[in-house]
C-alpha cells in the first residue's frame, strides 16, 4: 500500500533513554520483568517443591482466610500441593513455554515470509498455499490432533504452538518483504551482484525484524491463552507440572465449591503476563511499525 | 482482471485439496475410533466386525478415493457415532452457530469500536487506557475461564440467566459475550490504527479549518471512513467464529459446529471431523478470496504484483 | 452384568422373582403419569442408540434402552437376569438349545403386539458390538407359536446368556413389522419399542424428550415426561442442578461433588459400575526392566494410599477391590483386600536392588482420569519409584495401549460387559487386545476353561487364574469406580444404584417425583 521507509534500530535508540520515551508502558514492562525475574530464581523463592502434595493437606485456603497457614500462604490445590511454589515455577513455565513458542514460530514464519516474498515464484507459491491450508484449520483442532501425535509434553507443547501459528507470520512478513523489495537499497543490491542470499540475509531481514518483534510480543499473549485453552481440553501440559493454564483448568471446577484461589490466582498472573505483553506490543508497534495494523 | 480472478479460484481450491488430504491424514494418525466404540476389553472378532461396518478395513488410498468421491457428489459420509449423514448433523449446528456467532460479533463491535475510537481521539488519555484495558482483558483470559466465573455470578449467584442450553434470548447472552470479548482486542486496535490515519488525512484537515463542530468530524466523516477496514475484518471474523467456538459451546452446552467438531475429534469420528473441517475450511478459504478480490478491484496494483 | 448359571434357568426360578415384583408394585399402577424429569447427561446422545441393533459394547447406551425398550431377559434390581419380556428361559441339558416363553399381551409403543417373530427377528437383526460371536454360535431361531420359540446353538457356549440378554443388545427386542416398513434409517428417527418411554423428539447435542408409555406391561410409569439435556461440561452440569434447570446430574466428580453435599436439597448418588482401574507393568516380561522383579510390582501395589485416594477423588465410594475384575461379575475370586504400607514398599524395593529408589520412566493414563495419575504418582515417589505423569487423550490413550506402544506403567481400566472369563481373555491371556505379555500356567489355565461345560469346574479353573494374577502382580489394582450423579430436590425415587452394576438411573418406570405417585 503506502510506502514503508525502512525503520533501523538504531533510529529507535535515539538521545533520550527508551525507558523515558512518550507513553513508554512502564508498569506493563515492570510486570514483565518481574515475572522473568521470578521464573530465572523460582528454585530459590518456591517455598515447597511444586510436584509434591499430600491428599492429607488438599484444598487449604490461603492464610488470611480460616484455615489457612503460613506455611502455605496461597493454600493448597487438590493434591495438596503449595499453590504459591506452583505459581512461582509457573512463571518459569509459561516464559518457557510461551517465549520458546513464539521464537519457533517467528523463526520458521520469517524465514519462509522471507523467502516467500522475495525469491517469488514457485517457492512462493509453496508457502502461500500451505499457509492457506494452515490457516483454513481451525487452531484448537490442529493443536488436539498434534498433541496426540507426539504426545503431551512440555517440549510438544511448545512445538504445537510454534506449528500452529508460524503463518501469522509468514503472511505479514511476506507482505512486508514485497513492498521492501520495490525499493531503491535492494535494487541496488541485485544490480551490485550480490546473490540472493546475502540480499535476504543482510538487506531484508533486519528490516522486517521490527516488525517480527511487535508480533512476537503480540502473539505471547495469544499463545499463553492456548496453552490454557488446550488445557481446558485436556490436551495441554501434562499434570504435575506447574503451568498457570493447567492449574486454571484443574482450579475450575474448585471455583464452584468456593476454593476460588486454585484458579483465580493463576488467571491474575496470565492475565497480568497477557495484557502486559499486549500493551508493551501496541507501544512498541506504534514506535517501531506504525503499518504494521491487522493484528 | 478475469484471469486474477480465476487464478485466485484455483489456488483456493488447491488449498482445500491440500486441506482435505491433510485432515483425512490426521484424523487417521491420531486414533482409532473403534477401540472408542466398544469398551477396552471386547473381543476381536467384535472390533474386526465394526472395522469393516465403517469401511475401515480399506486400503488408506481407496477409503480417500471414496471419501473425494462422494465429496463431489455432495455427500460427506455418515457419521460413526451417531450414524446420520454428516450433513444433515451440520444443517442441525449451523443456525445455532450462525446466530453465536453474529451476537458475539454485535457484543464485540460494540465493545471494540467505541473503545478504539476513543483511544484515537484521546490517545494516551485515561479513556484510552481504559478501553484498551478492557478490550485486551478479553483476549487475556481463557473462554473457559470467563465463561465459567459468568455461569457462577449470573446463574447460580443473582439466578437471572440459564447456565447452559439454547433457547430463548437469555441463553445468548453469557456465551456471545464471552466470544465476542475474546475478539474485541482485534476490532479496537484496527479502529484505533485506521481512526488515527483518517483523522491524519487532508479532507480531515480540511472538516476542521472549515470550522465543523469535532463531534461531527469525528462522529460523520472520520467514521465513515475509518470503518471500512473494521467492518472487513468482522466479515471475516465472523465466519472464524463459526468455527472455533470449541471452549464457548462446551463451557455452555451450546449445540453449535465448534461442539460438533471438538466431539468428532474426542470420538474419532472420521466423517463429521473431515466434513466440519473441510466446509469450515472452505468458508475461511471462500472469505479470503471474496477479500482479495474486492481489494483488487479496489486497487488496481494489487492485481499486477501477485 | 451377572449371568445366572445355566443350572438356574434349567430350574426356572426366574419368572418366581418377577412374579414377586409385579405384586410389589402393584399399588401405584392406577395413577396417571404426571410431571416432567430432567437428565443431565454428560455425553452426546447417538440416535445408534435408540436402534438395540446397533448396540456398541459401551454401556452408556444403556442409559437409553431401559428407557424405550425393554429385553427378554435384563438386570433389574431383583435379579441382575430377570426375566422381563420372556417368562421364562429354559436351557436344555446338553446346553445346545434355550427355550423362551414370551410374556403375552406385551404391546410395543404403536399398539402392536409382541411375538415370537419379533424376538427373532431382532436377534438376527442385531449387528452390535457382539454380533460375530453370536452369529458364529447361533445356529438357528426356531418359533413354535406367537409366544415361544427355541435359539439353538451350534456348539454349547457356557457364556451365551451373557452375550443375549440383556447387556449386547441382540435380546431387546423391536417392532419387526415397523421396523421393516421405516427401515433402519426411519427407525432411528422415529424408535418404537416396548420399553415404559415412548420417544418423542430428539434434537442432537441438545436433548432428547420420552413420553410415558401407559400401556408398558410392568407398570405404568410414574412420571410423564423424560427429557435428557446433553451438558459436555462438569461444573455447567453441577450449576444447572443447583439452579434446578435439571433433577439429575450424571457424573459429577471430585471437589465438585463435595459442593453438592453441601448444598441443601441436593442429594449425592453414587453407583458403582463394573469399572476397575489398575495399573500395568507392561515391561515384566523384559529381564533388564526393574519391572521384571515380581517385588518391584509388589512395592508399586502396595505404595499405593487407596483409602485416602478413594476420600478425596470419589468421597470414599469407589470399591477397593484389589482386583482387576470386577466384583459384580461371574466367576469373581475376591483377593486379600490390598494395604497400604510405604514401608513395606520400600523394604520390597531394596530387596529388589533399588535402595534408593530408581527412575521408572513413564505413567501411562487416559487424560479424563489423570487426577488418579497425579496422586499415584505422589504415592510412587514417596517410596522410591520415580514417575513422569504422560496422560494421553482418550482416543490417542487407548490406540496406543492396545497396539502394545506403551512403556513402564499403564493406568488402564475397563467397564465391558462380559464375566471373568471375557475380562481375562481381553487383559490377561496370551493374545488378547492389552496383552503385552503372558505366563504359560495362567494360558495354560485359561484354555482349560474355554471349554469346560461344568460350571462348578469351571468356576474353580477361574478363580485359580484370578489367584495367578493376583499372586504375580500382573497388576496393581486401583479400585472399582464409582459413578457419581447428583439428584435435585424434586425427585422421590432417583433410582441410582437400583440395578446392581449399573450407573445410570433406571428402570424408569420407578422412578417418582416427590409428592406424586
Amino acid at each position: 500500500m503506502t510506502v514503508i521507509t525502512p525503520v533501523t534500530t538504531d533510529t529507535i535508540v535515539s538521545a533520550t533513554p527508551f525507558w523515558r520515551l512518550k507513553g513508554f508502558p512502564v508498569i506493563p514492562v515492570s510486570i514483565l520483568l518481574f515475572i522473568a525475574f521470578v521464573a530465572v530464581f523460582a528454585d530459590l523463592l518456591a517455598p515447597h517443591d511444586p510436584q509434591i502434595g499430600s491428599l492429607a493437606r488438599r484444598f487449604k485456603p490461603p492464610f488470611w482466610l480460616e484455615g489457612g497457614s503460613l506455611a502455605y500462604p496461597l493454600g493448597t490445590d487438590h493434591v495438596g500441593r503449595d499453590v504459591l511454589s506452583r505459581l512461582i515455577f509457573g512463571a518459569r513455565v509459561s516464559m518457557v513455554v510461551g517465549i520458546t513458542a513464539v521464537l519457533v514460530a517467528g523463526s520458521i514464519g520469517t524465514l519462509l515470509g522471507i523467502m516467500s516474498g522475495y525469491l517469488g515464484g514457485w517457492a512462493d507459491q509453496v508457502v502461500m498455499r500451505i499457509t492457506d491450508t494452515w490457516l483454513a484449520l481451525p487452531a484448537l483442532t490442529f493443536a488436539i490432533f498434534l498433541a496426540a501425535i507426539v504426545g503431551p509434553s512440555e517440549l510438544n507443547i511448545i512445538l504445537i504452538l510454534g506449528l500452529v501459528y508460524w503463518t501469522r507470520y509468514a503472511r505479514v512478513i511476506r507482505g512486508e518483504v514485497l513492498s521492501l523489495k520495490q525499493r531503491e537499497f535492494v535494487r541496488l543490491a541485485v544490480v551490485a551482484g550480490c546473490s540472493s542470499r546475502l540480499i535476504m540475509w543482510r538487506h531484508i531481514l533486519p528490516n522486517v525484524i521490527n516488525s517480527a518483534i511487535v508480533l512476537a510480543t503480540l502473539m505471547l499473549g495469544v499463545v499463553i491463552v492456548t496453552e490454557a485453552s488446550l488445557s481446558f481440553l485436556g490436551v495441554g501440559v501434562p499434570p504435575p507440572k506447574p503451568a498457570w493454564g493447567l492449574m486454571m483448568a484443574d482450579g475450575k471446577k474448585g471455583l464452584m465449591v468456593g476454593y476460588w484461589w486454585l484458579t483465580v490466582l493463576p488467571g491474575i498472573c496470565i492475565m497480568l503476563m497477557v495484557l502486559s505483553a499486549n500493551l508493551l506490543g501496541d507501544w512498541l508497534r506504534v514506535k517501531l511499525d506504525p503499518q504494521l495494523r491487522q493484528l | 482482471m478475469k484471469q486474477y480472478i480465476a487464478r485466485r479460484v484455483g489456488y483456493s481450491l488447491l488449498s482445500l485439496f491440500l486441506l482435505s488430504v491433510t485432515i483425512f491424514l490426521f484424523v487417521r494418525v491420531t486414533g482409532d475410533p473403534v477401540s472408542l466404540l466398544v469398551e477396552p476389553g471386547a473381543s476381536p472378532e467384535d472390533i474386526e466386525n465394526i472395522r469393516r461396518q465403517l469401511g475401515l478395513d480399506q486400503p488408506l488410498w481407496e477409503q480417500y478415493w471414496h471419501f473425494m468421491a462422494s465429496l463431489f457428489a455432495g455427500d460427506l459420509g455418515q457419521s460413526f457415532y451417531y450414524r446420520v449423514p454428516v450433513l444433515e448433523l451440520y444443517f442441525q449446528r449451523l443456525p445455532h452457530s450462525l446466530l453465536l456467532a453474529a451476537v458475539a460479533m454485535t457484543l464485540s463491535l460494540l465493545i471494540g469500536i467505541p473503545s478504539g475510537i476513543l483511544a484515537a481521539v484521546r490517545v494516551d488519555g485515561f479513556w484510552d487506557s481504559a478501553g484498551k484495558i478492557f478490550s485486551l482483558l478479553g483476549l487475556s483470559l481463557p473462554q473457559f475461564w470467563v465463561g465459567l466465573v459468568l455461569i457462577l455470578f449470573f446463574s447460580v449467584y443473582l439466578g437471572w440467566l440459564p447456565s447452559s442450553g439454547s433457547g430463548g434470548v437469555l441463553h445468548l447472552l453469557m456465551p456471545a459475550f464471552t466470544l465476542g470479548w475474546y475478539f474485541a482486542a482485534a476490532h479496537m486496535r484496527l479502529t484505533r490504527s485506521s481512526m488515527l490515519e483518517v483523522l491524519g488525512s487532508e479532507y480531515i484537515k480540511l472538516a476542521r479549518l472549515k470550522g465543523l463542530p469535532e463531534a461531527l468530524v469525528i462522529g460523520k466523516h472520520a467514521l465513515k471512513n475509518a470503518l471500512i477496514p473494521v467492518i472487513t475484518l468482522a466479515g471475516i471474523n465472523l465466519v472464524v467464529m463459526i468455527n472455533v467456538a470449541v471452549v464457548v459451546e462446551t463451557v455452555f452446552a451450546w449445540p453449535g459446529i465448534g461442539r460438533l467438531l471438538y466431539e468428532g475429534i474426542t470420538f474419532r469420528d472420521f466423517p463429521v471431523v473431515q466434513g466440519v473441517v473441510i466446509i469450515g475450511g472452505a468458508m475461511i478459504v471462500m472469505v479470503n478470496l471474496l477479500v482479495d478480490i474486492l481489494y483488487a478491484l479496489i486497487d488496481p496494483r494489487i492485481r499486477l504484483e501477485s | 452384568m451377572v449371568s445366572p448359571s445355566p443350572s438356574t434357568t434349567r430350574r426356572n426360578v426366574l419368572g418366581l422373582s418377577a412374579a414377586a415384583m409385579i405384586g410389589a408394585t402393584l399399588r401405584t399402577a392406577n395413577a396417571a403419569p404426571e410431571g416432567e424429569l430432567r437428565i443431565g447427561v454428560h455425553v452426546s446422545l447417538a440416535p445408534t442408540w435408540f436402534d438395540p441393533a446397533e448396540t456398541p459394547g459401551i454401556i452408556t447406551p444403556f442409559m437409553l434402552l431401559y428407557a424405550m425398550h425393554d429385553a427378554i431377559l435384563k438386570a433389574m434390581p431383583s435379579d441382575p437376569m430377570a426375566p422381563c419380556l420372556a417368562e421364562s428361559c429354559i436351557m436344555s441339558s446338553d446346553g445346545l438349545s434355550y427355550a423362551l416363553a414370551l410374556r403375552k399381551g406385551v404391546k410395543f409403543h404403536n399398539g402392536e403386539e409382541l411375538t415370537a417373530e419379533d424376538v427373532k427377528f431382532s436377534l438376527e437383526r442385531y449387528r452390535g458390538a457382539a454380533a460375530k460371536s453370536l452369529k458364529d454360535r447361533v445356529a438357528n431361531v426356531e418359533i413354535h407359536d406367537p409366544h415361544r420359540l427355541t435359539i439353538r446353538l451350534k456348539e454349547p457356549w457356557p457364556d451365551f446368556l451373557t452375550f443375549y440378554a440383556g447387556a449386547s443388545g441382540a435380546g431387546w427386542i423391536v417392532p419387526k413389522k415397523y421396523v421393516e416398513q421405516v427401515g433402519d434409517e426411519g427407525f432411528k428417527k422415529a424408535p418404537v419399542g416396548a420399553g415404559p418411554y415412548k420417544f418423542v423428539s430428539f434434537t442432537p447435542g441438545v436433548e432428547l424428550v420420552c413420553e410415558a408409555f401407559e400401556g408398558y406391561w410392568r407398570k405404568k410409569p410414574s412420571i410423564k415426561r423424560l427429557v435428557f439435556k446433553v451438558i459436555p461440561d462438569e461444573s455447567t452440569r453441577l450449576a444447572a442442578l443447583q439452579r434446578s434447570e435439571i433433577d439429575v446430574a450424571y457424573s459429577i466428580r471430585g471437589e465438585l461433588a463435595d459442593e453438592l453435599l453441601r448444598t441443601p436439597g441436593l442429594t449425592i448418588k453414587p453407583a458403582l459400575g463394573s469399572a476397575p482401574f489398575w495399573l500395568y507393568f507392561p515391561e515384566q516380561w523384559d529381564p533388564q526392566s526393574p519391572w521384571h522383579d515380581r517385588r518391584v510390582r509388589q512395592a508399586a501395589g502396595v505404595a499405593l494410599d487407596l483409602k485416602t485416594m478413594n476420600e478425596a477423588l470419589t468421597l470414599g465410594h469407589s470399591r477397593l477391590t484389589g482386583s482387576i475384575f470386577p466384583e459384580n461379575f461371574e466367576f469373581y475370586w475376591a483377593p486379600p483386600p490390598p494395604v497400604y504400607d510405604p514401608a513395606r514398599a520400600r523394604k520390597l524395593l531394596a530387596e529388589a536392588g533399588h535402595a534408593r529408589g530408581f527412575d521408572a520412566g513413564d505413567y501411562y493414563c487416559d487424560t479424563s482420569y489423570a487426577n488418579i495419575g497425579e496422586v499415584a504418582l505422589n504415592n510412587l515417589r514417596e517410596v522410591g519409584i520415580r514417575v513422569k505423569l504422560r496422560p494421553l487423550e482418550r482416543a490417542a490413550f487407548f490406540k496406543a495401549y492396545s497396539e502394545k506402544k506403551l512403556k513402564n506403567i499403564v493406568q488402564g481400566a475397563s467397564g465391558a460387559f462380559g464375566n471373568c472369563a471375557t475380562r481375562a481373555e481381553a487383559f490377561v491371556a496370551k493374545g488378547g487386545a492389552y496383552v503385552y505379555g503372558s505366563y504359560p500356567d495362567i494360558d495354560a489355565l485359561f484354555a482349560e476353561q474355554a471349554s469346560q461345560m461344568d460350571r462348578a469346574k469351571r468356576e474353580a479353573i477361574l478363580h485359580r487364574l484370578q489367584q495367578l494374577v493376583h499372586d504375580k502382580a500382573i497388576y496393581a489394582p486401583i479400585w472399582q469406580l464409582a459413578f457419581i450423579s447428583g439428584v435435585g430436590p424434586r425427585v422421590d425415587q432417583s433410582g441410582f444404584g437400583l440395578i446392581k452394576g449399573f450407573v445410570y438411573t433406571a428402570p424408569y418406570e420407578d422412578l417418582t417425583l416427590k409428592g406424586k405417585a
